[in-house]
């Protein structure tokens, strides 16, 4: 299994899988090792969701030095 | 030193007022004087205050116009020079009754133009990405805006990046500020979608959102744009330019993120529909071994009956062809009682010989006292040949 998989990537793996499981025409142990690969992601997508830190980066504009000017309205 | 003509220096003064900006796109207030219609539809006027006076055209106007002398109003339009007459006119756009507010005006007049150049299009509003990964953010970096779009993402959906492009938000610097945020953000690698915020104000506070080149900077930028400027009573130009219109910027941070409690849910009935899959899958299989062992052991039964019958078709086969069957038919079996020697024809037994005759339950012994060569007329009193 991907480790490097993002949220998104192992939530639309795990629905392919949900649907192939669905859809039958698997052997035994393709059944098996689907079964496996989606639990598997299921633990990923949880791991994302809850080990998640927001990162907030700020660019540089001409702004971003300036003096601040906030959203109240200026005296 | 040279001599020009009327013709020369008046088109010389026409063009030095076309190049210049303000004039090219301006609104005059005053009281309207000298009004008349030509019979081509056209409006001729003056609007004059106190101490000045300035001639007015409006060409066909599209709508009607209710203009008399004495109304006080405000028109839109350009300040040029009409060569032929020399006359410093404002060419006319646009007239609004005196009272309305100029902001109002402004707003109405930009809104129908860049309607009208498509740049409101519904088929043109991109679709926002399900799960982006930066989000660009164009606001004050202080304040509580940024304050609450970062606390909104962070409980909603922490697996981003916000990448604020700082700028101004009201005042003179907003409009380049703002467009150069943008800017900024375009230049940015991977940006998935655009916030565009500023918290509830007067309309003056929220005008650089009614402006023209902040509308184009939107509706140019490579992202898909959210504006959540000022109330959900307020509608800017922004708003409407923009690919989704949020009411406040706490709802544009909401928009642009799915929730995680959802997601968690959503994984959740996932993993359980993985689960009965599976269980459906062995159930399956499981039926499937069964019906095939089934298959099997009546598949020997049958076999087995079929080797009982044979074998005793082979018994019935082998009985008939023992002499003894033979025997129990009616035939015997003679011998030579001094050789043994089995007597099949005539020429082996003489007048007077011993012979041993062997039926189905024993044997007697007899003499030969005749014999007659052919079997003619004896046939019929044979035994059946069936056992």
């Amino acid at each position: 299994m991907d480790e490097q998989l993002t949220f998104e990537q192992a939530l639309e793996r795990l629905e392919k899988i949900v649907l192939a499981l669905q859809d039958g025409g698997l052997t035994l142990e393709e059944s098996i090792a689907l079964y496996e690969e989606g639990m598997g992601l299921a633990r990923i997508c949880n791991e994302r969701l809850n080990a998640a830190d927001l990162k907030i980066t700020q660019l540089q504009t001409e702004f971003g030095q300036a003096p601040q000017n906030g959203d109240e309205p200026l005296p | 030193m040279r001599v020009y003509s009327v013709g020369e220096i008046n088109r010389y003064l026409r063009e030095l007022l076309e190049a210049n900006a303000v004039l090219a796109d301006l609104w005059v207030s005053g009281e309207v004087s000298n009004f008349s219609e030509s019979a081509a539809g056209h409006l001729y006027f003056t609007l004059k205050d106190e101490s000045s006076q300035l001639r007015c055209v409006f060409f066909r106007p599209k709508t009607a116009v209710d203009l008399e002398n004495g109304t006080a109003v405000m028109a839109h339009g350009r300040v040029s020079l009409y060569e032929v007459s020399g006359a410093l006119q404002l060419y006319v756009d646009l007239v609004q009754p005196e009272g309305v507010g100029l902001l109002h005006l402004e707003f109405e007049r930009l809104k129908a133009k860049l309607e009208e150049e498509g740049l409101f299009e519904p088929a043109r509003k991109r679709p926002l990405p399900a799960y982006p990964r930066r989000i660009g953010v164009v606001t004050s970096p202080t304040g509580a805006v940024l304050h609450d779009i970062v606390s909104i993402i962070t409980r909603r959906y922490p697996l981003v990046e916000i990448v604020l492009s700082p700028t101004q938000v009201q005042g003179d610097g907003a409009v380049g500020g703002i467009v150069n945020a943008i800017a900024a953000l375009d230049n940015t690698e991977g940006i998935d979608v655009i916030i565009v915020a500023r918290g509830g104000g007067s309309i003056e506070d929220l005008w650089a959102f009614n402006e023209e080149k902040v509308a184009r900077a939107i509706y140019g930028s490579r992202s898909p744009v959210i504006s959540g400027v000022g109330h959900d009573t307020d509608f800017t130009i922004a708003d409407f330019v923009a690919d989704v219109r949020a009411p406040t910027p706490s709802a544009a941070a909401e928009l642009a993120v799915p929730d995680r409690a959802d997601l968690q849910a959503q994984v959740q009935s996932l993993t359980q529909a993985l689960g009965s899959g599976l269980t459906r899958y062995l159930a399956l299989f499981r039926q499937r071994l069964d019906e095939l062992t089934r298959t099997v052991s009546t598949c020997l039964t049958g076999s087995l009956a079929i080797s009982h019958e044979r074998l005793r078709a082979r018994e019935l086969e082998l009985a008939s062809l023992s002499p003894l069957g033979t025997l129990r038919r009616g035939y015997a079996l003679v011998q030579q009682s001094s050789t043994g020697a089995v007597v099949s024809r005539l020429e082996q037994v003489q007048r007077g010989d011993t012979i041993d005759v062997k039926v189905s339950d024993g044997q007697f012994r007899s003499r030969v006292t005749g014999s007659k060569k052919g079997l003619q007329g004896w046939m019929n009193s044979l035994p059946s040949s069936k056992p």
